[in-house]
């Protein structure tokens, strides 16, 4: 078809009006690709008709597009503008993470201070039962002091035997009026496994030994002072290590100090 | 009219501007369209809303040189009047159901704008000759397609396409010889 049939046709005013079929709207579409001119034409005729359903139709109210810019605003401007950046939640999620960490720093922070105190109250227990333990035994010692020096205690000497332990000595602080005694055992050897000292009250004639009580716990026992009571009238001390648990009799080729008590 | 592919482009990008200058281009003569359907002025506009927001919502499926942006927007509007034609809220308007046609609205109007009157469209389509009337009536304002408009007005397709381009040659004369 020529530009010109094609105008005299028809299918321009179809076209426009939206009536034509598919391969007619193709074939009005191919025609304008060939005469753009044909755009003109097709223009006169929209025109004309949007012309006249404007006269039908009279003024479009104010209200419409109010109404319709309620109800498009938003509903796609938003996906299509590029995401703005938002600072301010930006700066809140920074906030929050600052935040977060510092909280989680206190935190470790609170933990290690809190295992620090825990370690330093053990410490301070154990010090304190330190000083509580040496508080006792310096009550005790000098007690002990204060005991063996008064007029009521007698010092008794005894030398270590030269045949068994020449390097040996024992004192015995001695209580005539209560019949007790302390015996401070420093000069002695530790005893061998098994073996423990015995201490004897001697009458001389004729000799007649009493045991008065073992030196047991010698190695624990660190101020090697060890009291015995019930002591029947001595003339003198004598110190033997016997087997485990004492014996009857002392052992007299293991005698280590023995010592006589001033009349 | 030509055809504002600039802004057609833009407002499928999401330019509201270019949407609303497409509104005020494109308003009137669709308005005209609804009320020739409806002949309801408060329905008109609730589908005129209805039509550009789906214009808005719907822009990227119209494409630049598949046919006339304005035969586009044509075919919305008139679905959605003949839509409403079916609601419960048209049928309870017995006047709707009269069988004006756009020359008796253009008729009936008595206070039409200045710029339409010096159109002198009114004047003309009173005079317009009966079968012309018909023809813009059921092509333009109604949407029949050429085979149904041959067969409501039992005449051949070649008949109906000449009638078409003979009637609306004259309204163009009409329109164009009198645009300011």
């Amino acid at each position: 078809m020529t530009k010109e049939e094609i105008i005299a046709s028809g299918l321009l005013e179809l076209y426009v009006t939206g009536s034509l079929p598919q391969e007619d709207i193709a074939l009005v579409e191919a025609a304008i690709t060939s005469h753009p001119d044909l755009v003109s034409e097709i223009e006169q005729i929209e025109k004309a008709l949007m012309e006249l359903s404007e006269a039908t139709g009279g003024q479009v109210s104010d209200t419409v597009w109010t109404e319709i810019q309620n109800r498009t605003e938003g509903v796609r401007t938003l996906s299509q503008t590029p995401p703005k950046r938002n600072w301010s939640s930006l700066s809140g999620w920074a906030a929050a993470i600052l935040c977060f960490l510092g909280l989680f720093w206190m935190m470790k922070n609170n933990n290690d201070l809190k295992e620090q105190l825990r370690y330093s109250d053990a410490q301070n227990r154990s010090l304190k039962e330190q000083v509580d333990i040496q508080g006792v035994e310096l009550a005790e010692t000098t007690e002990l002091l204060e005991m063996v020096r008064s007029r009521d205690f007698k010092a008794v000497t005894l030398p270590g035997n030269v045949a068994v332990s020449p390097e040996s000595y024992v004192t015995v602080y001695y209580n005539e009026t209560q019949d007790i005694a302390y015996i401070d055992a420093k000069g002695l050897p530790t005893p061998p496994e098994g073996k423990v000292y015995q201490v004897w009250s001697l009458k001389m004639e004729p000799l007649t030994p009493s045991s008065i009580g073992l030196l047991s716990d010698f190695e624990g026992t660190d101020s090697k002072f060890f009291k015995v009571e019930n002591i029947p009238t001595p003339e003198a001390f004598g110190i033997t290590l016997e087997p485990e648990g004492g014996s009857e009799s002392p052992t007299l080729d293991q005698l280590y100090a023995l010592g006589t008590v001033a009349p | 009219m030509t055809q504002p592919n600039h802004l057609i482009e833009a407002m499928q990008q999401g330019n509201e501007k270019a949407f609303s200058s497409i509104y005020q281009m494109y308003s009137g003569a669709i308005q005209g369209v609804i009320y020739t359907i409806l002949k309801d002025t408060d329905l008109t506009q609730e589908v005129l809303q209805d039509v550009f927001v789906k214009v808005w919502n719907n822009s990227q499926s119209y494409t630049i040189g598949k046919g006339r942006f304005y035969t586009w927007l044509l075919n919305i509007a008139r679905n959605a009047a003949i839509d409403k034609t079916r609601s419960k809220d048209y049928k309870n308007h017995s006047k709707n159901l009269s069988t004006e046609n756009f020359v008796d609205i253009l008729s009936g109007h008595d206070n039409l704008s200045r710029r339409m009157d010096a159109l002198g469209i009114k004047k003309f389509v009173e005079a317009l000759k009966p079968i012309c009337v018909q023809i813009i009536d059921l092509l333009y304002f109604k949407g029949f397609t050429q085979s149904e408009a041959a067969k409501e007005l039992n005449s051949p397709l070649g008949t109906i396409k000449t009638r078409a381009r003979n009637c609306i040659s004259e309204l163009r004369s009409q329109v164009l010889e009198n645009t300011v």
